[in-house]
């Protein structure tokens, strides 16, 4: 199974961005604990960030392009304003989870919108930056189709 | 010290069967199942309770909840619904979560499909609490997990 997990903007700053609200995990250890889950599960997980929104709808295309079987996408805050990532995520065939370290529905009301989850299979959100590993953990356990 | 569990699923999901393109046939008895599996690899003590009665749920919620270590909702209807019963849900929750107990929404199918017009989940300013959305059987099996995870947290 080959995964994308994909990063919108200022993932990059966790650890020492708003803390009480991110945790003090940095993204290179996120990182690292999903592809080491990855690893023991068969699993190949590539994981990335980007600042810019078009390189993540980029990414995304990629995806289409190398037949990748799940994108499970933390857009940030695009997640609340990007189409452009809506519509990339609809081309893409294959299982798409949006995640989220906080929960944006406990927050500013600028971000109860989502474009990303009507465009995905499911939603994670509010249990952490192990959310993340969580989430990886669980995929060799769903009926996903492997290319 | 073994983790208690109280795992609630509201209105209308005593008689739930529905057969999903990618999940295939759940029903609240898979579901139980499900969740007794995953308990008792965790050593979790589980209590899993549905209710159609409004009164019950809120009950629960509320003073039932005293027992356990965490809670698991699936409000169905509840965390959007605009009625009393929305403004009632959401005291519940915002104080389970003022006292700091892991508490995490899930619902079965994704909610945001149906169009994010109408469905929403639970907005508890101040709160915190987990959501999961769209894993079929498996939004309960990651929030068990995420809830061990967080109560067993070595510092």
């Amino acid at each position: 199974m080959k995964v994308y997990v994909i990063n919108g903007p200022n993932i990059n700053l966790l650890g020492t961005r708003e803390p009480e609200i991110y945790g003090y995990e940095m993204i290179d250890d996120i990182a690292k604990k999903c592809i080491e889950i990855g690893n023991k599960k068969g699993i190949d997980v590539q994981f990335m960030q980007s600042n810019y929104e078009g390189e993540l709808v980029g990414w995304i295309q990629d995806a289409i392009k190398n037949k990748i079987d799940v994108i499970v996408v933390n857009a940030a805050a695009y997640t609340h304003t990007s189409i452009a990532i809506h519509d990339a995520l609809k081309s893409f065939s294959g299982f798409k989870i949006e995640l989220h370290i906080s929960n944006p529905h406990l927050r500013e009301s600028f971000r109860h919108v989502t474009f990303v989850a009507p465009a995905a299979d499911a939603v994670v959100a509010g249990l952490g930056a192990d959310g993340y590993s969580h989430v990886i953990e669980l995929l060799s356990d769903l009926p996903i189709k492997v290319n | 010290m073994k983790n208690k569990l109280l795992i609630l699923n509201g209105p209308g999901l005593s008689d739930i069967s529905l057969t999903d393109d990618f999940y295939g046939k759940i029903t609240l008895k898979s579901i139980e199942d499900k969740c007794l599996e995953v308990c008792t690899k965790l050593n979790i003590g589980l209590d899993f309770r549905q209710t159609d009665d409004e009164d019950k749920l809120f009950s629960y919620l509320l003073k039932d909840s005293e027992e356990f270590d965490a809670v698991i909702i699936n409000p169905i209807g509840y965390s959007h619904a605009l009625t009393a019963e929305f403004a009632r849900y959401r005291l519940a929750i915002k104080t389970l979560t003022l006292q700091k107990k892991p508490v995490t929404e899930v619902h079965i199918a994704n909610i945001f499909k149906q169009g994010s017009d109408i469905t929403k989940p639970l907005q508890v300013p101040e709160g915190e609490m987990g959501f999961v959305s769209g894993l079929g059987v498996y939004s309960y099996v990651i929030a068990i997990n995420a809830i061990f995870k967080k109560l067993n947290k070595v510092v």
